[in-house]
């Protein structure tokens, strides 16, 4: 038995915040985040995260990338969520597995190592306004010559993506991925402004646009890609968590009121305590369904549902609970509180909110009731 | 990432698991059988079973083979925490003993001690009760004010203890008292071993609120007690409670893991014979449960690992407490959601008999409080992992 994370994986980890604490710590977070007008995709970072292999980490070695899996990566998304990492890292690495799992043998060899470099900037467009992530909530068709129509919203750096990875439902009620280039006519990429300005999303609109197909693609690879968005969101969410939690236990062990430090009330040390085995039962959801995506392992939808759903209840708490317990100096804009905050509330509801993994576990362990929609196998599939 | 056991341990399962299908009468596994024979019939029952199970090799699983052990790997004991549970066996009879006291002798008892507790223990011809709590020292332990007076070698010992789990059953009583004359505090106190049949020792069951009385109240009246009967040193019995208590973190939560997972499926079903599984609100509650549960396996896994690499896992083992109880105390609060008022009928239909999983779910208002209440448990947290202060 060994349930932890390797020698390895923990020195990747030191890396990447070993790097951000050095060089992009929360000051340049700031910069970004208050640059409501930039791309949030600062280049010396980018450079970075490509030089490093941040990206290359689900890649296989014969495009030159590490070949590891999820459980590596989710080490990668855990220290990007405590430093509050803007940037497109994680739609990359996504599209990067949507190649990886359906792409044709040329589609690799061009884009893969493209993907593990840095070279290329991609993102994925897996659901439509208003929908579940899942089937259902595709909001785009594809014709038999692969011309796709509909709509898509937030896609995460849109703006600044070479390539997006698009979900489209086909003819035959399939749900295929495509790649379409943004510059193409017909392609409408509108910048929305987010809370959270750790992030770029925008809407993307397709009016009759060729998209090339990934060739392997299929409804239960799209599921099993939003599964692995789902986990490096989880993974995401519980770095940020774990360092809401780490940030306010410091400040409340210095903060002195009624003449002794407020963390010695009862009334926040409890709760801080029920946070600390939150994060942990969360840092443990999160790598039990990393490793069990990497390893195909049986429970591996319902471990994937526990993870995002857990993960995501946790991050909500903890981020609310750093405000508060930093009281007033919490609620400011000039108080990093905020990054955390509003980071945890966008990732809650991406890839699946905690209602709708519950819905699946619920559907996996005491059965599905008929009325209901379940892991993309709703009554009707509306498109628009 | 390695979630395999050995094939050393998978074929340690398979031994394990062929003797409980044949030792295990399926009956035994219905809650109404063990609701329907009387509380002594079922000790005794329990006890002769266990008797049965040392005899086979199964006791003891990760003792050292010199105490009678089987000097078995921490994954054989995890393996045996969770078989025995998916077998329905029934618990130990002498959890306490075997859990806390057999380690702490193995430890730090003298000769005479280690061959005559943890043989006789393992056998089950001597049931082990703790005396630990008082009326006026219960989270606050250090507060106890048993007394025991030196009269040439023998203490005598006067006072009371209180929520000793099998307190009228049990021979002989592993307790913490006052061995010198005003001292304060953890100061002063002796681990006595106290034999229950001795002159002056009155044990009283106590009718828990689940109508069950598992424990019970203990007074003391000129007890004497043999000066060779303490274990560890006169005087240094807090140290010895402490190092006691520290077995507890052997402990990964995969018994409670697998027992509360096949009570979740007992819920469900359950329910569904009361066609109630379809609300949406219900169902996103059952989920929750499964969340946790699930939590509580990967974080056994994560214990296991720590167990096998040597790792001192020290206030950890918080985590797992406050994380198994309060899992287990929320299934339950789901059980009555999910029947409701149907959930306070002992029959609510000629063919449903709830009593005992009612018994359950009343038994899961004390997870929380025994063995270090859950407010005990965060202080720990707060203090040791956190870093916050007192």
């Amino acid at each position: 038995m060994y349930f932890a994370l390797t020698d390895e994986q923990r020195a990747l980890g030191e890396t990447v915040r070993a790097y951000l604490a050095d060089r992009f710590d929360l000051t340049a977070v700031r910069a970004v985040f208050e640059d409501q007008h930039g791309d949030g995709n600062p280049t010396e970072l980018w450079k970075a995260i490509g030089a490093y292999g941040w990206l290359a980490v689900c890649v296989p070695a014969e495009h030159d990338g590490l070949g590891l899996g999820l459980a590596d990566a989710q080490v990668v998304a855990r220290a990007f969520g405590a430093g509050a990492v803007p940037g497109p890292w994680l739609p990359t690495v996504l599209a990067g597995e949507a190649l990886r799992l359906a792409g044709s043998d040329e589609q690799k060899r061009s884009l893969l190592p493209a993907v593990a470099s840095g070279a290329l900037v991609a993102t994925v467009a897996p659901r439509g306004p208003a929908g579940r992530y899942d089937p259902s909530g595709v909001r785009v068709t594809a014709d038999e010559a692969g011309r796709l129509t509909g709509s898509a919203l937030p896609v995460e750096y849109a703006e600044t993506a070479q390539i997006i990875v698009v979900a489209a439902v086909e003819p035959a009620g399939e749900v295929g991925l495509y790649l379409v280039e943004p510059e193409l006519p017909g392609v409408a990429v509108t910048g929305l402004e987010n809370y959270d300005g750790t992030v770029r999303t925008a809407s993307v609109v397709l009016d009759g646009v060729p998209g090339q197909r990934l060739p392997g693609s299929s409804t239960a690879v799209f599921s099993d890609l939003l599964d692995r968005g789902a986990v490096l969101t989880a993974g995401d969410l519980v770095g940020l968590a774990r360092e809401a939690l780490r940030r306010t236990v410091a400040y409340d062990r210095d903060r002195v009121q009624f003449g002794r430090a407020v963390g010695s009330f009862q009334a926040l040390k409890h709760h801080l305590a029920d946070l600390h085995v939150a994060v942990t039962m969360s840092e443990h959801a999160v790598l039990y369904a990393a490793h069990a995506l990497d390893a195909g392992l049986a429970d591996c939808r319902l471990a994937v549902a526990v993870a995002k759903s857990k993960a995501s209840d946790t991050a909500r708490e903890v981020t609310a609970a750093m405000i508060q317990y930093h009281g007033g100096i919490g609620y400011t804009w000039e108080h990093d509180a905020h990054f955390f905050y509003k980071r945890a509330k966008r990732e809650v509801y991406s890839y699946g909110d905690p209602v709708q993994h519950r819905d699946r576990i619920a559907a996996l362990t005491i059965g599905r009731i008929p009325s209901t929609t379940v892991d993309g196998v709703p009554p009707t599939l509306a498109v628009p | 990432m390695d979630l395999t056991f050995t094939p050393a341990e998978e074929r340690f399962r398979v031994e394990l698991r062929a003797w409980l299908a044949d030792n295990i009468p399926p009956r035994w596994r219905s809650r109404s059988f063990w609701s329907a024979i009387g509380a002594a019939e079922a000790f005794e029952l329990r006890r002769d079973w266990e008797r049965r199970k040392y005899d086979a090799g199964f006791a003891g699983i990760s003792w050292p083979r010199e105490y009678g052990g089987r000097g078995g790997t921490p994954g054989m004991q995890a393996i045996y925490d969770e078989e025995t549970q998916r077998a329905g066996a029934p618990p130990t009879v002498n959890a306490l003993g075997l859990a806390f006291l057999a380690p702490t002798v193995m430890a730090i008892g003298t000769d005479e001690q280690k061959r005559d507790i943890i043989g006789p223990m393992l056998r089950n011809e001597v049931i082990w009760c703790q005396g630990f709590s008082e009326p006026g020292a219960g989270s606050d332990l250090a507060a106890l004010r048993t007394t025991g007076v030196l009269d040439g070698d023998e203490f005598i010992v006067n006072g009371q203890k209180v929520w000793t789990t099998n307190a009228v059953y049990a021979d002989k009583m592993f307790a913490l008292v006052r061995t010198e004359p005003g001292s304060q505090r953890h100061r002063g106190i002796s681990m006595l071993l106290i034999d229950m049949r001795s002159d002056g020792v009155d044990a009283r069951p106590l009718r828990q609120l689940s109508g069950a009385s598992e424990f019970g109240e203990v007074f003391f009246t000129d007890v004497r007690v043999k000066v060779t009967d303490c274990l560890g040193g006169a005087g240094d019995g807090w140290s010895t409670a402490m190092l006691l208590l520290s077995f507890e973190r052997g402990a990964s939560g995969i018994a409670q893991y697998t027992a509360f997972r096949g009570q979740f499926d007992e819920i469900v079903a359950a329910a569904a014979a009361f066609g109630r599984t379809g609300d949406p609100i219900l169902r996103q509650r059952l989920a929750s449960r499964i969340v946790e549960l699930e939590c509580l396996r990967y974080h056994s896994m994560h214990i296991l690992t720590q167990i096998e690499k040597g790792a001192e896992l020290g206030a950890e083992s918080s985590l797992t407490k406050l994380q198994w109880s309060h899992t287990h105390q929320e299934l339950w609060e789901t059980f009555d959601d999910l029947l409701g008022p149907e959930a306070t009928l002992t029959r609510p239909r000629p063919d449903a008999d709830l009593r005992g999983m009612q018994h359950e779910a009343m038994w899961s208002r004390s997870v929380t409080i025994w063995g270090g209440s859950s407010q005990v448990q965060r202080n720990i947290i707060a203090e040791r992992l956190l870093g916050l202060p007192r």
